[in-house]
C-alpha cells in the first residue's frame, strides 16, 4: 500500500461491503439475489421439505402462535358492520354469541365516516396526519442517522457511553410531560417561554410568537417535539447496526488516504443502508397511526384544522362517543393503505436494488 | 446438537408447566339467606369498582371491622375512571361479573349488556328497610335509563339523595370568579346586581392601577379552551341569559331545547371579550394553555379573573392558601343580562347514572343487597364518612361532632386514608347526603362549624366586610330545578351524541379566533363561525333533547 | 483485492492494538471540538426534561404547581416520594414489573432469533411466505374484545402467563434481527456447516454469539416495552391483586391524584377536594421519576455488546 493506491477510488470494489456491489456487476448481482429470494426455480417437493425440516421446525410452531394470536381475534373486525353495543358474553366460541347477535348495517359505518361533514373532516384528519408523521419520520431519521454518526466519531468511549446514555432519557417521560414542557418552552417569555426567550435576546425577532396559535407552525412543531423526545432512541438501532462494520474496511480506507467524511458517506452509510432501508419501509406502513398525544394535548382551537390527527378523531368520535365500530372502522381503513403502501415501498426497495422486507 | 435440543425441551416443557397454571374461581355460597351477615358466618363478596380512589391497605381498620362486625370480607377490584371503559367493554364480553358493580358513569353500558339484576323486586320483600326507605320517593328517576332495557331499578345511586337540610360552604360550580384583591381594592362593591360590563370595569380599573403582579404581568380574564375543560369558553352564554345548566342547549317554557351558541345571547358575550381581547384585558395565552399551565398561572396568582367551574381550579386555590396568599384566591360572581335572575348555582342532582349493582352473575345476590343496606345505617354511614368517634373525631356534649388540627390533617393524607377509610367503597356506596337526624352532616367537609374552622383570618375578615357566613351566601340562590333536570346527562342516540360533538368542535374551533380578530372584523368572523354551525345537522340534537326531555317529564 | 484478504491481517492488529493511535491533525482537532460542542449542546437539551421532572418531583407539591421550576427544586420536599413509596401495594407491583419483563425478555429473544435465523436462510423455502405474515402484523389490530376473549378462553385471565404468553414474538424485532443476521457473512456459516453443525446448532452456537448488539437492541426495546405496558395488567389481571405491576399502580395513582375528589365534587356539588398533601403535577413528577429510573439502568448494562469487530473476529477464528 503505498501513494499509488492513494488515487484509487475509495467506491471501488473491496472496500464497499455487499450491498452497494459496483455498478458494471449491478445486474448480474440483481439477478441472482432475485434467484436467491425466489429460491432457485425448483419446485418445493416432498424431499426438499424433509430436507429443510429443521428449519421448518423452528418457523412453523411460532407461525401457528401468531395465527392464533393475531389473526384469529380478527374476527372482531365484524363490528365493523356492525351497529355495536357491548353484550353480555361476546365469546365466539361457547355461550351466546352475541358479538353475532347484533345490528347488521353493511357499509353504514363506512359510508358515515367517508361522506359529508364528517367526511370532510376526515379527510382533513388524515391530511394532517400524513403531513405530521411524514415530517416526523424525515427529521427523526435524518436526525438519528447524524446522530449515530457523529456518536461514531467519538473516540473517548466513556463519554461517548455517556452521551449515548442522555440523548436517550426523553425517551422514557410520558407525552404528556414532554408536551407539557413544550407548551411551555413555546408559551411567552413571561410564562417561562425560554424560546422565545432565546429568539429575543438574540434579536432575530422583536415581537414574542405565540407559536401554538399559528396554524402553520403545527406539523413542524410536532416533527421537533417527536425529535426532542424520540432522537436519541432512534439511534440506538443505528449504533447496532454500525457495529457490525468490519474494522478493517476503516483502516484499509485510511492507509488509502481516505478522510473522515468520505469513510462515513464510503463505509458507514452504505454500511447501514439495510437496516435503514428496512425501518424505512416498516414506517411507511406506519404512516397513518402517528401517536395521538402530542396533538391532543398540544392542539387547540385556533390551529385544529392542522393538529387533528386520525387517532385524535377516533378518540373524540369513537372512544368518547361509545361508538366502537367507528375506531374499527378507521383501524381497517389504516391496514389498507399500510399494505399497500409497504407493498409498493417494498417493491421500490427491490427495484432500487435494496435491502427489502420480504 | 443434543444441548441445543435438551435446553430448547426445558424450555419448552416450562412453557407448558407455566400455561397449565390457571387460577381458579370462588365457589358458591349455598344459602343466600338476606338476613344473616355475621361473623360466625362469613361472607366473601367480589366487589368492582369505579373510582379514582385507592384501594385500601391491608392494614385497613375499617376492613377488620367489617370482618369482625359482620363477617364480610371485600374482594376489589378497582378501575379508575379513565379505564372504566375499556374494562367493562371486556368485562360484558366475558360475560362473568362480581357480586356487586359500581359504576362510574356508564349504567347505560351495564344494562344494555345484561349485567345487573332488578332489584325492585328484592326490595319489595321488605328485608331491607334502609335501601326501601332511600329509594321510596324517587324510585321512578332511579329507575329510568331512556333505553329500551326493562324498566326495574338496577342502580343505587351513590350521590345526593339528601336527607335533611343540604349544608356545606364552599361553592364549586360555574361562576364569573374574581380575585378577593379586586373587590377589597374597590371597597368591597355591592355584588348584587352583577353585569358583564361591571364585571369587566372591575377587572381592568384594578389591572390599570397594578400592572404587574410580583414581578409577571397581571393577567385580567383567562379562558381555558383545552380540549375537554372548555366549558370555560362554550358555556357563559346560556348563564349570562339566567338558563341552568342543561349543557349545550337552553330549555324554553314548552320545554324545548336548542343549541344557544350561534343565537344573539352568545354574540353578545363573545362580543364584549373581543373588545377585553383587544383592549389587553384577556390574556393573549388563553387558547394555548395546556390545563397545568391554567393552573399555575392561577396559583401564582396574577390571574384576576375567569369563568370556570369552582372544582376546576382547586388544586390553584389551595396552593394559593397553603402559601398565605389568600387575597389571590376567587369568589363566585354571577353576573347576567338585563331583565334576568342568575341561576348558575343549581340544586345538586341525584347522581342516577352512577352507583352500585347487584351482577346477574352473583351467587348470593340477597347477602350483597343486605350489605349496602346495613352500610346505609346511620351508624355505618358515620363510620364510614367521618370515621371511629373519639378516634378521628370528637363528639361533643351538644352532640356535635368535630375534629382537631391533626385529624384534619389525617383526612388529608393518602397514606393515612389508605389505612383508615374506604374511600373507594365509600365513592360507590348509596349514601345519607345532607344531614343525619342529630343534626351533623353527611361529611365533615360539610359540617358548618368544620367550615368556618379552617377558614384562614383573611377569609373571616373578608365575609364579614361582605356580612356574609359561607362562601354559598355569594351564590344566588338555586330555585326549584325543572322536573327535568339536567338535560346534560341525557341519554343520546349516536348520531345525536355525533352531532353535539361536532358542535363542540366548532365552538373551540372558531370561538377563539372570533374572541382574538380585531374587532372590525367580528362581524364577518361571526357569520362564519354560524354558517359552519348551519352545516350540521343541529336538528338531530335538538330533537333528541327534546324527545329526553319530554320522556323524562312522562316517566320521573 | 477482496475484503477478506485484506481484512485479516488489519483485523489482527485492531485486536491487539486496540485502537491505534491517531495523529492529532488540523481537521482532527477541529472536528473533534466541533463534534463534541454539538454533542453536549445536544445532551444538555436532551437531559433538560429528565432533570426539570427531578426538580419538580423533590418539590413540594404546593409550590409546584407555579410552574417556572427549571432544573434545581425551589421548595425541597420528598412528600412526593413518601405518597408513591407508601402505597401499600408498590413493592409486590415492583417484584411482578420485574419478573415480568426478565421473562418477556428471555422468551422474546430466544423465540425472535430463532424465528429471525430460520427467516434470513435465503434457501429456505416458505420464507417470503411466513415473512409476509408476520410483517402483516404489524399494521393491524384486532380489537380489545377478541384479544381478550382470545385471553380468557385460553383460561390465562389473572395468572401471571397473560403477560408474557401472547407477546413472545413481534414483528418488528424479528426484522431488526433478520436484518442484523443477513450481515453476517455467508461464509461463517458455511465453515459452520462444513463442520457439520445443524440449524439448530448454526443459530445456537455461531449466529446468536455473533448477533450480541442486535440481540441488546432488541433486548431493550422488549424490556422497556414490557416495563412501561400497564394495558396487559388492566385488561387482563387487575382482578388478581397479587400480580399488579408497578406500571399500573402508578397509573392508577396518577388518575386518583388527578381525579381525586373531582368525581365527589362534581356529583355532590358540596364536597370538598378529596384530599392529598400534594398536588398531580409534583406527584406525576415523583410517578416518573419511579417509573424510568429502574429501567433506565438496563441500556447502561447493556452497552458492553456494543462492540465492533465481533463478526471479524469470527472469521479469523
Amino acid at each position: 500500500m503505498t501513494d499509488a493506491t492513494v488515487s484509487t477510488p475509495v467506491t471501488a470494489t473491496g472496500l464497499v461491503p455487499a450491498p452497494e456491489p459496483a455498478s458494471s456487476s449491478r445486474a448480474q448481482n440483481r439477478k441472482a439475489r432475485k434467484n436467491a429470494a425466489k429460491g432457485p426455480k425448483r419446485k418445493i417437493t416432498w424431499d426438499l421439505v424433509w430436507a429443510q425440516r429443521a428449519l421448518l421446525a423452528m418457523a412453523v410452531p411460532l407461525l401457528l402462535y401468531q395465527i392464533l394470536f393475531k389473526y384469529v381475534p380478527v374476527y372482531g373486525w365484524a363490528i365493523a358492520f356492525q351497529n355495536f353495543k357491548p353484550a353480555r358474553g361476546s365469546s365466539p366460541w361457547p355461550g351466546p354469541r352475541s358479538l353475532w347477535n347484533q345490528q347488521w348495517v353493511g357499509l353504514e359505518n363506512f359510508y358515515n365516516l367517508f361522506t359529508g361533514v364528517m367526511g370532510e373532516r376526515f379527510i382533513r384528519v388524515v391530511i394532517n396526519t400524513i403531513g405530521q408523521s411524514v415530517l416526523t419520520l424525515t427529521v427523526g431519521t435524518l436526525g438519528a442517522i447524524v446522530l449515530a454518526l457523529l456518536l461514531n466519531e467519538v473516540k473517548n468511549l466513556p463519554f461517548k457511553r455517556v452521551l449515548q446514555n442522555i440523548t436517550y432519557m426523553p425517551h422514557f417521560l410520558s407525552w404528556v410531560i414532554v408536551a407539557s414542557m413544550a407548551s411551555v418552552a413555546l408559551s411567552l417569555p413571561s410564562s417561562g417561554g425560554f424560546i422565545n426567550q432565546g429568539l429575543m435576546s438574540l434579536h432575530i425577532i422583536d415581537q414574542p410568537i405565540l407559536f401554538l396559535t399559528e396554524p402553520n407552525y403545527f406539523w413542524g412543531i410536532v416533527a421537533g417535539t417527536n425529535l426532542w423526545k424520540e432522537l436519541g432512541w432512534n439511534t440506538i438501532i443505528y449504533l447496532a447496526a454500525i457495529t457490525a462494520i468490519d474494522p478493517s474496511l476503516y483502516e484499509s480506507a485510511e492507509v488509502d488516504g481516505a478522510g473522515r467524511f468520505r469513510k462515513m458517506f464510503s463505509i458507514t452509510l452504505p454500511s447501514i443502508r439495510p437496516t435503514i432501508v428496512v425501518l424505512l419501509i416498516i414506517n411507511s406502513g406506519w404512516i397513518l397511526s402517528t401517536n395521538f398525544e402530542l396533538p391532543y394535548f398540544l392542539g387547540n382551537g385556533l390551529v385544529s384544522d392542522r393538529s387533528e390527527t386520525i387517532d385524535v378523531f377516533v378518540l373524540r368520535y369513537g372512544y368518547e362517543l361509545g361508538n366502537y365500530s367507528l375506531a374499527i372502522v378507521a383501524g381497517i381503513f389504516k391496514t389498507i393503505v399500510a399494505v399497500i403502501l409497504v407493498g409498493a415501498a417494498n417493491q421500490a426497495a427491490k427495484r432500487l436494488n435494496q435491502e427489502t422486507l420480504v | 446438537m443434543r444441548t441445543t435440543r435438551t435446553k430448547l425441551s426445558i424450555v419448552v416443557l416450562a412453557a407448558a408447566v407455566l400455561v397449565g397454571l390457571v387460577g381458579c374461581t370462588s365457589a358458591d355460597d349455598p344459602e343466600d339467606d338476606s338476613g344473616t351477615l355475621t361473623p360466625s358466618d362469613p361472607t366473601t363478596f367480589t366487589v368492582w369498582i369505579t373510582s379514582a380512589q385507592q384501594a385500601p391497605a391491608p392494614d385497613n381498620k375499617i376492613t377488620k371491622l367489617l370482618k369482625d362486625k359482620l363477617g364480610v370480607t371485600l374482594k376489589y377490584e378497582i378501575v379508575t375512571p379513565d379505564n372504566e371503559d375499556q374494562k367493562i367493554g371486556v368485562m360484558l364480553a366475558g360475560g362473568e361479573f362480581p357480586d356487586l358493580i359500581g359504576t362510574g358513569d356508564l349504567k347505560q353500558r351495564l344494562l344494555q349488556g345484561g349485567a345487573l339484576r332488578r332489584l325492585d323486586d328484592m326490595l319489595a320483600k321488605g328485608d331491607y328497610p334502609n335501601l326501601a326507605e332511600h329509594v321510596k320517593d324517587d324510585i321512578k328517576k332511579m329507575s329510568y335509563s331512556g333505553d329500551e332495557v326493562d324498566k326495574g331499578l338496577y342502580i343505587l345511586p351513590n350521590y345526593n339523595r339528601f336527607y335533611g337540610d343540604i349544608t356545606g360552604g364552599v361553592y364549586y360550580g360555574p361562576a364569573f370568579w374574581i380575585q378577593k384583591r379586586v373587590l377589597a381594592d374597590a371597597g368591597y362593591p355591592d355584588l348584587s346586581n352583577m353585569t358583564l360590563d361591571r364585571y369587566f370595569q372591575l377587572i381592568s380599573n384594578y389591572k390599570a392601577k397594578h400592572p404587574k403582579t410580583a414581578g409577571a404581568p397581571t393577567v385580567g380574564f383567562e379562558i381555558l379552551a383545552s380540549t375537554g375543560r372548555e366549558w370555560g369558553m362554550t358555556n357563559p352564554p346560556a348563564q349570562l341569559a339566567g338558563f341552568p345548566n342543561n349543557g349545550g342547549v337552553v330549555v324554553d317554557s314548552n320545554n324545548n331545547a336548542s343549541i344557544f351558541a350561534d343565537k344573539d345571547i352568545a354574540k353578545n358575550f363573545y362580543k364584549v371579550l373581543n373588545q377585553q381581547y383587544n383592549s389587553g384585558v384577556v390574556d393573549p395565552e388563553s387558547f394555548t394553555l395546556t390545563f397545568d399551565q391554567y393552573t399555575a398561572k392561577l396559583a401564582t396568582g396574577t390571574v384576576l379573573g375567569m369563568h370556570d367551574q369552582g372544582w376546576n381550579f382547586q388544586t390553584a386555590t389551595q396552593s394559593l392558601q397553603s402559601a398565605g396568599k389568600d387575597e389571590y384566591t376567587y369568589v363566585p360572581l354571577m353576573p347576567v343580562y338585563d331583565g334576568v335572575k342568575p341561576w348558575y348555582a343549581d340544586r345538586p342532582v341525584m347522581n342516577t347514572n352512577q352507583g352500585f349493582g347487584i351482577s346477574v352473575s352473583s351467587k348470593q345476590p340477597k347477602k350483597a343487597l343486605k350489605f349496602l343496606d346495613i352500610m346505609l345505617s346511620d351508624e355505618w354511614q358515620k363510620t364510614l364518612s367521618w370515621g371511629i368517634a373519639g378516634e378521628d373525631y370528637q363528639v361533643g356534649a351538644d352532640g356535635v361532632f368535630s375534629r382537631t388540627d391533626e385529624q384534619r390533617k389525617n383526612y388529608k393524607d393518602l397514606t393515612w386514608r389508605a389505612s383508615n377509610r374506604l374511600d373507594a367503597l365509600l365513592d360507590m356506596l348509596p349514601k345519607r347526603n345532607g344531614k343525619f337526624s342529630d343534626g351533623n352532616a353527611y361529611s365533615p367537609d360539610d359540617q358548618p362549624a368544620e367550615f368556618y374552622a379552617t377558614l384562614s383570618d383573611y377569609d373571616k375578615d373578608f365575609m364579614a366586610k361582605y356580612g356574609k357566613k359561607t362562601w354559598l351566601d355569594f351564590v344566588n340562590k338555586a330555585p326549584d330545578n325543572p322536573k327535568y333536570y339536567p338535560a346534560w346527562n341525557l341519554t343520546l342516540s349516536d348520531d345525536a351524541n355525533q352531532v353535539n360533538q361536532q358542535l363542540t368542535d366548532t365552538s373551540v374551533q372558531k370561538l377563539p379566533g372570533i374572541i382574538a380578530g380585531p374587532p372590525a372584523d367580528f362581524d364577518k368572523n361571526w357569520q362564519a363561525y354560524v354558517d359552519s354551525i348551519r352545516k350540521i345537522d343541529v336538528k338531530v340534537y335538538e330533537d333528541a333533547v327534546t324527545a329526553g326531555i319530554k320522556d323524562r317529564l312522562a316517566n320521573w | 483485492m477482496s475484503s477478506t484478504t485484506v481484512a485479516k491481517p488489519l483485523a489482527r492488529r485492531a485486536a491487539r492494538g486496540g485502537s491505534r493511535r491517531r495523529k492529532w491533525t488540523t481537521e482532527r482537532i477541529i472536528f473533534t471540538t466541533l463534534n463534541t460542542t454539538f454533542l453536549l449542546a445536544l445532551a444538555a437539551v436532551m437531559v433538560y426534561p429528565l432533570l426539570n421532572t427531578l426538580a419538580i418531583s423533590l418539590n413540594d407539591g404546593m409550590d409546584a404547581v407555579r410552574g417556572g421550576i427549571g432544573i434545581w427544586p425551589r421548595d425541597f420536599s420528598l412528600q412526593n416520594y413518601n405518597v408513591v413509596f407508601n402505597m401499600h401495594t408498590i413493592y409486590q407491583a415492583f417484584f411482578i414489573s420485574v419478573l415480568k419483563t426478565v421473562v418477556v425478555v428471555a422468551t422474546n429473544l430466544f423465540f425472535t432469533s430463532m424465528l429471525a435465523y430460520a427467516l434470513s436462510r435465503t434457501e429456505f423455502i416458505f420464507r417470503r411466505p411466513i415473512t409476509v405474515i408476520f410483517v402483516l402484523t404489524m399494521y393491524f389490530d384486532a380489537g380489545l374484545i377478541p384479544n381478550y376473549l382470545l385471553i380468557k378462553d385460553l383460561g390465562m385471565l389473572n395468572t401471571f402467563q397473560a403477560y408474557w404468553v401472547p407477546t413472545i414474538i413481534s414483528a418488528f424485532n424479528l426484522i431488526i434481527l433478520r436484518t442484523y443476521i443477513k450481515s453476517i457473512p455467508e461464509e461463517i456459516i458455511e465453515s459452520a456447516r462444513m463442520d457439520g453443525a445443524g440449524e439448530f446448532r448454526t443459530w445456537w452456537q455461531i449466529v446468536m454469539p455473533l448477533c450480541k448488539p442486535a440481540l441488546a437492541v432488541v433486548g431493550l426495546f422488549v424490556a422497556v416495552g414490557s416495563w412501561n405496558a400497564w394495558l396487559d395488567t388492566l385488561l387482563y389481571a387487575s382482578g388478581n391483586p397479587a400480580l399488579t405491576t408497578l406500571q399500573y399502580e402508578l397509573q392508577k395513582l396518577l388518575s386518583s391524584s388527578m381525579n381525586a375528589g373531582v368525581n365527589s365534587v362534581a356529583a355532590t356539588g358540596a364536597a370538598a377536594s378529596g384530599g392529598q398533601v400534594t398536588t398531580p403535577i409534583a406527584l406525576r413528577s415523583a410517578i416518573t421519576m419511579v417509573a424510568a429510573v429502574p429501567i433506565l439502568f438496563v441500556y447502561p448494562f447493556l452497552q458492553k455488546h456494543f462492540v465492533s469487530g465481533l463478526m471479524i473476529g469470527s472469521v479469523k477464528g
